[in-house]
């Protein structure tokens, strides 16, 4: 028995470690309410943040912050399907992403 | 009663409680076991849409559609539309040169206006002080039917937006690319929404919009 729960740890470990090679889901999905953001973990190697929804309507906003001045950078907002942006920089960064409207399902990803 | 026959039945009271922990605890680990077998799933679920987005987005062809002049010191940039494998149609503000590294937004290819007649993105430099943001843009498609579009500013002032046809596949829109002026952003004078209208000047579209969080 202890060793089928080892083994269903550890598989689940590895799909979470292959999955967060490539993308970080930081937001949701869950439902959000205007207002309400998220932020990613930081990291050198994001370039790509996105906020998708299932239909278009409620606004979004997505950017990248660095973490020396916390400016924000290529920053997007707009009430489509999928909000996104890609920032091309080596400078350590965390997505952020924010809801401006509505109470909707949707998610936020970065990488 | 017998010492013995008691303990007999305080050992089988003791085997029936342990049974039924036992039970309790194995229901509750079963539904435990389904409940974030499920939110495991729809994660893996979400991921695997969004890479094949962003997959989709690296081989779809760029079309430029408009531009957004040079000013104030800042390079002319591109308005794009991409068609997706994945039945999204793209647009985005991005670099002439490299019109896959910029931003925007994607709706369905059959309903790239979410059922308006104008779909706008802001895109922005700095902030989230108006004040601190270095470069504000405004990009978007409208329907055919729009004869103008303006965008309000949070003064109560408008900006005209020059519409300029574009073709998608088949299908027909007016693309548009705006750059904020400087002057207005210093002032803490930034986008409030963009407002579309018909020939005879009646409202058609109205998308909220600003600066900040």
């Amino acid at each position: 028995m202890r060793k089928i729960v080892l083994l269903l740890v550890l598989a689940a470990a590895l799909v979470f470690a292959a999955a967060a090679l490539a993308t970080e889901t930081y937001g949701g999905p869950r439902y959000w309410y205007p207002g309400e953001g998220a932020g990613s973990s930081w990291g050198s190697g994001w370039t790509r943040n996105a906020f998708a929804k299932p239909s278009s309507g409620p606004e979004t906003t997505v950017t990248f912050i660095d973490n020396s001045s916390y400016g924000w950078h290529a920053t997007i907002r707009n009430q489509d399907m999928v909000t996104y942006t890609n920032w091309w920089t080596s400078q350590v960064k965390k997505g952020h992403c924010n809801s401006n409207s509505g109470y909707h399902w949707g998610g936020c990803y970065v990488s | 009663m017998s010492r013995s026959v008691r303990e007999e039945e305080t050992t089988v009271a003791r085997r029936r409680r342990w049974g039924r922990r036992a039970a309790v605890v194995g229901a509750v680990l079963v539904v435990a076991g389904v409940v974030t077998g499920a939110v495991i799933a729809s994660r893996i679920e979400w991921s695997d849409n969004a890479a094949e987005l962003d997959a989709a987005l690296i081989e779809a062809e760029p079309i430029q559609l408009s531009s957004i002049p040079a000013a104030d010191g800042l390079p002319e940039r591109g308005v794009f539309a991409q068609v997706t494998s994945t039945g999204h149609l793209c647009v985005s503000d991005a670099p002439l040169r490299s019109p896959r590294m910029g931003g925007g937004g994607c709706n369905p290819a059959d309903d790239p206006l979410g059922g308006g007649s104008i779909s706008a993105s802001l895109a922005y430099d700095g902030g989230p002080a108006i004040q601190a943001v270095t470069d504000a843009r405004l990009i978007g498609l409208a329907s055919g039917d729009v004869a103008t579009v303006r965008v309000l500013m949070s003064d109560g002032t408008s900006r005209a937006i020059k519409l300029k046809r574009a073709r998608v596949g088949s299908d027909e829109y007016q693309a548009f690319g705006y750059r904020f002026r400087k002057s207005d952003l210093r002032k803490g004078i930034g986008p409030a929404a963009v407002v579309a209208f018909d020939e005879d000047g009646a409202e058609i579209g109205r998308q909220p919009t600003g600066i900040g969080s």
